[in-house]
């Protein structure tokens, strides 16, 4: 959104007034009008597919008829300015008829519904099933716990808006500069919108101003290209907060009933879950984070007989997607509530009760299907209850304050998963500059990607820093690597640089073997250039890549292609690779207010070796502050329809008054023998453990069960209250 | 109605003169009064290193200099700016960082790093105002800066060593 390009100009975009009415009329005319004003575009200015979506194409670029949530798009403007442009989309006049408003999921379920989509209004059924009738389970448990849990519409609320320019170019292509988190997939999104070959279209869609999921569907791109397109300018868009949250991505809030059964033991013997998720008006990545949410509803255990049902409905609320978590985060809270409620029954160690029933070694994943041999489950369990949080002594509740402490764990899926097409592609090659030149399709989204890169790169061919240049998140420039999504990336560019090393390091020396007449045995790639590692102990440089680049006619290069380790079972959406994590949290409660500090966390994670120190600590530190957030203030609240919130005046996230100072995480870098499949990918798993890490810590310090988040500051003075007043009844 | 207000209230008024100093260097233009801080500086001026996002005085993104003191220049409109001197993030990076860039750099205290100006320019102006601020003071002073990747731990041990330097 930085950028400017001669001649540009700006675009605003008009959204539904109601979220869900017949559009009888609309009338372009007074805003094309206004002196100023470039173009003004609606449904009957795209050449091609009025409709995107990642996986299906059913939210329209425009309404022509019917808008179905309060971010539906109507038409949009061009103009000399972006006052002109904001002046513009309000003298657009259109008509609408309202429609009665599906606001609830539950609702939107019911048979004399009215349908949003002509498929109905249910995007989405999943189901996992495994041992016997879960009835007959049950009834066989000693202690059953059944409860419901809600979880919020948590925004993405990365800092840079979405936004971009598109140029217009003298081929009749476009090219895009704006942030998403898979540019190959802009640019075929635009390509049937636009009805242009991909071929005309350039997608540079890195650097990103944050993302966290919710950049990786498209947002402004299609409105600035057809503007483009239309004024033949350059068209910068950047929306403002109000649009953002009107229009963006949100996690799905989920309604989740489950019901676990234990034995006298403490063995799991029965788990139910009934998901419902509200995805609102549009598919987006719906069908995918319900599938993911079914697949961790058992989460690292190994329960007998599991009967899972998740629904993911349309309503007329604002369009739920991917983010940071994928479905995890909110079946997480659920599962590991469960476990502590059931502990609580059993007068149970909460990590003993864990321990009897984790995964061990061989087992198989969450849906009963073959994934890579893993311990962590435990190692992680083992390293946080070793946490100082969890050994606190009992004097230390304040005068004002309650304190209480309590631990999470969670096991969570990398990759798209079976069935779905994630591959990935690298390219190595010596350029003409001199450089080793490494190419991704991926995107910096401040995750520290290129940082890994380089770390990763250097290493395995012994050089420099400065002997490399690293080109990413441009269509032109770059082969095919699928999205910066799923924690897939990390493990995608360490699977692509071995692949590489081998057969383009062979180029590179048989080039200088050719060209210097040394035999191949005694050249080595290493900083600067080739070396001749004859004699060991003065083994001296013989060439420069600079040098090498100049002589050479025929630049050593090499592509190639891959795919994410997948589950041979046909499981669809089942993973292979699965990272653990395991908080810790302190918190201390307000008497008077009932608001809650959370003063410190730990967090044990287990992805494998890492990669990049600094960006791996900045992956779960952030992701765990985002889980902070998610549990304790944050929820994008729809009343009919409608946003409540319009910036970050209302909408909180937390602020640096509202960390814990005191935060430790602690890498598990072992894998298993014979696991060759290197780093997972860190990006979501710090955020997943956290809110039941807190909500644990809640019920230690005031015995109330949290049940729906963000936490009700009110809902915990009540239970102090309440606690007072049972406690002088005991006296 | 509610529209044609609106409309109303949104027409540019008469340009007025305008004198400032933006980085050392005297600017004359102009300007309706009310075109804001930020859109002098990202658009008129190119300086894009001071960013926009909730453009409500909420967020710290668009954190500058007016004076020495910190403000936030989406909220400050063109006649509010007459003569003043307005330091921005570009003016930090002259010819070489600014020590508190620099530990933001060896700390990893930025990842997206859309919001970082915005925190160097806070705590520059706290730098300014109290040389020997305290680490609780240092963390108030970035208490209007939002932060959504890093989730403020490593912002934290940038403060810890401004503070120890």
């Amino acid at each position: 959104t930085d950028y400017s390009f001669p001649g540009m100009i700006y675009g605003r975009i008009l959204r539904s007034k109601y979220p869900h009415a017949i559009i009888t009329s609309i009338n372009v005319k007074p805003a094309l009008q206004l002196e100023g004003v470039m173009a003004v575009i609606t449904y009957k200015d795209i050449p091609g597919l009025n409709g995107f979506g990642l996986i299906i194409q059913d939210q329209p670029v425009f309404c022509e008829d019917r808008v179905r949530y309060i971010g539906d798009a109507i038409a949009a403007v061009a103009a000399k300015t972006e006052e002109i442009a904001s002046t513009a989309i309000k003298l657009i006049e259109v008509a609408y008829e309202p429609l009665p408003i599906l606001d609830n999921p539950e609702d939107a379920m019911k048979d004399d519904s009215i349908h949003l989509h002509s498929s109905g209004n249910i995007l989405h059924r999943q189901t996992f099933d495994h041992g016997e009738s879960i009835e007959g389970a049950f009834s066989s448990c000693y202690e059953v716990v059944e409860e419901t849990y809600f979880t919020p519409r948590q925004m993405h609320s990365y800092m840079e808006t979405e936004g971009g320019v598109v140029v217009p170019e003298k081929d009749g292509g476009i090219t895009v500069y704006a942030a998403s988190q898979h540019g190959f997939k802009d640019r075929l999104q635009l390509s049937r919108i636009l009805d242009l070959p991909e071929e005309l279209i350039r997608v540079v869609s890195s650097p990103i101003g944050g993302s966290f999921g919710g950049k990786d569907e498209l947002n402004i791109q299609p409105y600035a290209a057809l503007l483009a397109l239309k004024t033949g300018f350059p068209v910068k868009i950047h929306q403002k907060r109000s649009d953002s949250i009107k229009a963006g991505l949100k996690r799905h809030p989920m309604k989740v009933t489950m019901k676990t059964g234990v034995n006298q033991e403490g063995e799991i013997v029965a788990h139910q879950a009934r998901i419902i998720a509200d995805t609102g008006a549009y598919a987006s990545l719906g069908p995918a984070v319900l599938d993911f949410a079914v697949e961790h509803a058992v989460g690292p255990y190994m329960i007998p007989n599991v009967n899972v049902e998740g629904f993911s409905v349309y309503t007329n609320n604002g369009v739920a997607g991917e983010f940071r978590g994928f479905g995890g985060n909110q079946i997480t809270f659920a599962l590991e509530s469960q476990i502590e409620r059931l502990a609580e029954r059993l007068k149970m160690d909460s990590i003993e009760l864990r321990k009897k029933n984790l995964r061990k070694e061989n087992d198989p994943g969450p849906l009963r299907q073959k994934i890579v041999p893993t311990n962590s489950a435990f190692t992680v369990l083992d390293k946080i209850q070793e946490s100082p949080i969890l050994k606190k002594d009992k004097s230390f509740q304040g005068k004002w304050t309650l304190r209480g402490t309590g631990c999470a764990l969670t096991m969570h899926g990398g990759g798209l998963g079976y069935g779905r097409p994630d591959s990935s592609g690298g390219r190595l090659s010596l350029n003409e500059k001199g450089k080793i030149e490494i190419a991704f399709g991926f995107e910096e989204v401040g995750q520290g990607l290129i940082a890994s890169i380089e770390i990763l790169l250097t290493e395995q061919l012994n050089c420099t820093k400065e002997d490399i240049q690293i080109t990413i998140g441009d269509t032109a420039l770059v082969p095919h690597s699928g999205s910066s999504t799923a924690s897939r990336a990390t493990n995608m560019i360490w699977q692509g640089i071995k692949e590489l090393k081998r057969p383009w390091s062979r180029l590179m020396l048989e080039a200088t073997s050719e060209l210097l007449n040394i035999p191949i045995e005694q050249l080595s790639i290493g900083p600067k250039g080739i070396w001749n590692s004859e004699q060991r102990v003065d083994a001296n440089l013989v060439i420069t890549y600079k040098e090498l680049a100049n002589q050479l006619e025929v630049l050593p290069s090499i592509t190639t292609s891959y795919h994410f380790p997948t589950t041979p079972d046909p499981v669809v959406g089942g993973h292979y690779l699965y990272s653990f994590g395991a908080a810790a949290a302190e918190v201390e409660i307000d008497r008077l207010t009932g608001k809650i500090k959370v003063v410190k966390i730990d967090h044990v994670i287990a992805a494998g070796p890492v990669v990049n120190p600094m960006g791996y600590l900045g992956q779960i530190e952030g992701g765990g502050v985002m889980g902070l957030g998610f549990a304790l203030m944050e929820d994008a609240v729809m009343e009919n329809g409608i946003y409540q919130n319009e910036n970050f005046d209302t909408y909180l996230i937390p602020t640096i008054k509202d960390i814990p100072l005191q935060t430790n995480v602690i890498a598990i870098e072992t894998l298993s023998k014979g696991d060759e499949y290197g780093p997972r990918g860190v990006g979501e798993i710090g955020t997943v453990a956290i809110a039941p890490a807190i909500t644990a810590a809640i019920y230690d310090a005031i015995g109330y069960w949290v049940t729906k988040i963000p936490i009700n500051p009110e809902d915990i003075l009540r239970a102090i209250q309440m606690n007072k007043i049972r406690h002088s009844h005991v006296k | 109605m509610t529209t044609e207000k609106q409309i109303a209230l949104s027409q540019p008024s008469e340009p007025v003169s305008l004198e400032v100093m933006i980085n050392g260097e005297k600017y004359r233009f102009e300007l309706p009064p009310t075109y804001r801080l930020v859109d002098i500086l990202r658009k008129t001026l190119g300086l894009t290193g001071t960013k926009i996002s909730c453009e409500v005085g909420r967020c710290g993104s668009c954190s500058v200099l007016m004076n020495g003191k910190l403000v936030n220049s989406c909220l400050l409109m063109a006649y509010q700016i007459q003569n003043a001197e307005i330091e921005t993030i570009e003016s930090l990076s002259k010819d070489k960082l600014d020590p508190i860039q620099e530990v933001f750099l060896q700390e990893g205290a930025l990842q997206c790093g859309y919001c970082t100006p915005g925190m160097v320019m806070a705590l520059k102006a706290l730098l300014i105002e109290n040389p020997n601020p305290t680490k609780e003071e240092a963390i108030d002073s970035l208490s209007g800066n939002l932060c959504r990747c890093t989730g403020y731990s490593p912002i934290v041990r940038v403060i810890d060593r401004l503070v120890k330097v």
